[in-house]
């Protein structure tokens, strides 16, 4: 989208929040908070609202689609119809199933699948309220959910989005950043004893050059490292309480 | 409820130890480390590092005992629901003294509930289960609690421990499966303050102290109990 | 059943020849298979190619129409990309509408041509708010032996590259060459023991389909990644990826051009 005529994204090095190019926008994440779903998390980025849940590992049917050797994963993103400026009409459209296909393929390789053969872990993730980044925020509580099921698994999965906004890197971009900006990269990373051990979600659309997409990188990993945190806290504050 | 562990939370991806041949359960080794592959308690000891899960779907394993529920009929067998990803069957074959001219719905029919042993496990992760075995039986009597099958082991305690003490201190029969459900059979108020702390061993196994809790609760309401019977007389 | 143990006994086989530095069909780790591309081949479509990388085979067909702008570009033409992978490229692939892997392919493929601004979409309006031009690109999957992704970008710029818009049949004026500014270009690697391969086979996607593409354009910006399969992408392989796909997207470029006789 082309910028309207004389709009700055980015004025005296501040974005149009207040926030610096690699500050995150406020994050709250809550785990368990569903009844009837084996695993559950709610979690606000910026005015993005999620509410994830995991159902599994559970029987598969029909017979045919299960896999002998592993649990299949199953992931669906969906945005509720009040969740955007305009309504959008319920039901997956293209944009949800791409999202869905690469949210699922960062999780899997995760997710020990293994101990479960024959079975399905569901995922289900629903925007409730969307402000950009929502396939990142999704990826976070939906890692935090699984986490609440006890299903076994290597590491978390953590994510978020690089942008480019007047010709700066920014980070965890806002709507107006996503809307009229250059370029948008989402990430999701494994991270295994509070370090970052492979990228599992990688997708760019935008204009960047080599150099800018190594230094994304860079700073999707640090910030992933700060929401990891978030999450943890949320895991442990469920089991103990404290924070 | 929320209060000091028992003992250290640890996450998927966490940590624990550069010797791979203390890897118990809960863990996987990856490049010679060992890390938490689960949201659980941490036990360590000299020989062995494994996380006590928390939570999670009870994974049928072969001389389990499990309570289930009857779902169908077949015609040779009765499918069991034993609240497990995979689905389990009871062949007629396993059932002990068939009468000759008994129908399969006529021994036990849709709803019935049974405690049975896990007889095997084949690749398919079809379940087959039996009921040769003195602690198996058609649940007539008493009240069946289905619990988080992951709060099972503190169930039964260290050594048997907290089901002894529950045992010996309301006097009720109780047979715990691996699965969740658990059976309480006795006279009825008894069995009730079983289930009562039962639930609370459920929610609190993580937290410290438990053991006293649970004793004091029991010896509250036999208090109780015995304060009715006197008032009653 | 059958397919999977031939799948089975493929994969031990490549692994193997891997580990000794080969891939099966004696390519270099970034040497594409021979491509070829052929344009105008359906005369009835606006503009069209037909793409083979080895035995891979895409035809995309561009069909223009008029029609009303979006609300919110009323001076802007449309672009539509769709993927068919039709029951007959492939024992795998069934009838109906697009599953999640013919989506993707669309919307990676347009993302390329969206984002490289290939088209200026604002030469393509007719009257501001009221008609623009929309473009449909139609990527028909016809042979899939691996790699359709760079295989159907590749007929989709080739295609809009050689496309007229149809006005004298909209008795809007005389017919003219579709404005192309810019040639995506998408660099698909399969990524397998810590090894990078370039434009995998069928054969070589039978280890896993863990894919990446980095798509660029003709100032060797990048202009779409998209990782595909469920793998975790080591950070070093990313670097390398970067570097592979710009130099390869270069040679193609270059064949292109040469092929189609155009000069950006």
């Amino acid at each position: 989208m082309k910028k309207p005529e004389g709009l700055k994204l980015i004025v005296d090095g501040r974005r149009l929040d207040g926030r610096r190019p690699d500050e995150l926008r406020p994050l709250k994440v809550e785990a368990g908070v569903l009844k009837r779903a084996d695993g559950s998390c709610y979690l606000e980025m910026g005015n993005n609202k999620i509410m994830a849940a995991v159902y599994g590992p559970r029987e598969l049917h029909p017979r045919h689609l299960q896999d002998p050797n592993k649990a299949i994963i199953r992931y669906r993103y969906n945005m509720a119809p009040f969740s955007v400026e305009e309504r959008k009409r319920p039901g997956p459209d293209r944009r949800s199933v791409e999202i869905s296909k690469v949210s699922r393929e960062a999780l899997e390789p995760v997710i020990i699948r293994e101990l479960y053969p024959r079975s399905t872990i569901d995922i289900f993730v629903e925007v409730l309220q969307a402000d950009a980044g929502t396939r990142t925020a999704c990826i976070n509580a939906a890692s935090v959910a699984l986490v609440d099921a006890g299903i076994a698994m290597k590491g978390m999965v953590t994510a978020v989005a690089v942008g480019k906004a007047d010709g700066v890197l920014v980070l965890d971009p806002m709507k107006e950043e996503d809307f009229y900006g250059e370029a948008d990269m989402p990430f999701a990373f494994l991270i295994v004893n509070e370090k970052i051990k492979g990228i599992t979600l990688l997708q760019m659309d935008g204009k960047l050059t080599s150099e800018e997409a190594k230094k994304a990188l860079e700073m999707a990993k640090s910030a992933a490292l700060e929401i990891y945190k978030h999450q943890r806290k949320a895991i442990m504050k469920k089991y103990t309480g404290e924070d | 409820m929320t209060g000091i562990l028992s003992r250290k939370l640890v996450l998927p991806g966490d940590f624990l130890s550069n010797n791979p041949k203390l890897a118990g359960q809960g863990t996987y080794v990856e490049q010679g480390k060992v890390y938490s592959k689960i949201l659980g308690l941490l036990d360590r000891t000299e020989s062995c590092i494994r996380v006590i899960p928390l939570k999670g779907k009870y994974l049928p394993s072969q001389g389990d005992t499990v309570i289930g529920i009857v779902k169908e009929v077949t015609s040779n067998g009765w499918l069991i629901d034993i609240n497990s990803p995979y689905p389990a069957f009871l062949p007629l074959t396993e059932y002990p003294d068939v009468k000759p001219n008994k129908k399969i719905n006529e021994i036990m029919d849709i709803g019935d509930i049974v405690i049975t042993k896990v007889l095997n496990i084949d690749p398919k992760m079809r379940v087959t289960l039996t009921m040769k075995d003195k602690i198996c039986r058609i649940i007539r009597s008493g009240r069946v609690v289905a619990i988080n099958p992951a709060r099972i082991p503190r169930v039964i305690g260290k050594k048997g421990s907290m089901i002894k003490l529950l045992k010996s201190e309301l006097d009720i029969q109780i047979i715990v499966g691996q699965n969740g459900l658990i059976w309480l059979n006795g006279d009825r108020r008894r069995v009730s303050i079983g289930e009562e702390a039962i639930y609370k061993i459920e929610d609190e196994a993580h937290i410290e102290g438990l053991t006293d809790r649970i004793t004091e609760l029991i010896k509250k309401r036999k208090g109780e109990l015995m304060n009715e019977e006197t008032r009653g007389a | 059943m059958e397919r999977e143990i031939l799948s089975e006994i493929k994969k031990d086989y490549i692994l193997s020849r891997l580990r000794d530095g080969e891939r099966i069909d004696g390519r270099k780790f970034d040497e594409y298979r021979e491509i070829q591309i052929k344009t105008g081949v359906i005369p009835r479509a606006e503009g069209s190619a037909l793409v083979k990388i080895g035995n891979t085979q895409v035809l995309v067909g561009v069909k223009m129409q008029v029609g009303a702008p979006f609300p919110d570009t009323p001076d802007k033409g449309i672009l539509i990309t769709n993927a068919e992978l039709v029951p007959l490229a492939s024992p795998t692939f069934e009838p109906g509408p697009p599953n999640e892997n013919a989506i993707e392919l669309a919307r990676v493929v347009d993302r390329g041509i969206r984002e490289s601004e290939a088209i200026d979409l604002q030469k393509l309006c007719i009257e501001e708010g009221e008609k623009v031009w929309l473009v449909f690109v139609d990527i028909h999957v016809l042979d899939d032996d691996g790699n359709l992704m760079d295989t159907s970008a590749l007929a989709a710029i080739a295609a809009l590259l050689t496309t007229t818009v149809p006005a004298e049949r909209f008795e809007i004026g005389e017919n003219f060459n579709l404005p192309v500014q810019n040639v995506p270009i998408a660099v698909t690697s399969l990524i397998v023991d810590e090894k990078i391969l370039v434009d995998p086979s069928r054969d070589e996607l039978s280890v896993g389909e863990n894919l990446v593409t980095i798509t660029t354009d003709k100032d060797e910006n990048i202009v779409a990644i998209q990782k595909s399969g469920g793998f975790i992408l080591m950070e070093e392989k990313f670097y390398e990826l970067i570097d592979i796909s710009i130099r390869k997207g270069r040679e193609i470029r270059k064949k292109l051009l040469d092929i189609v006789g155009v000069s950006l």
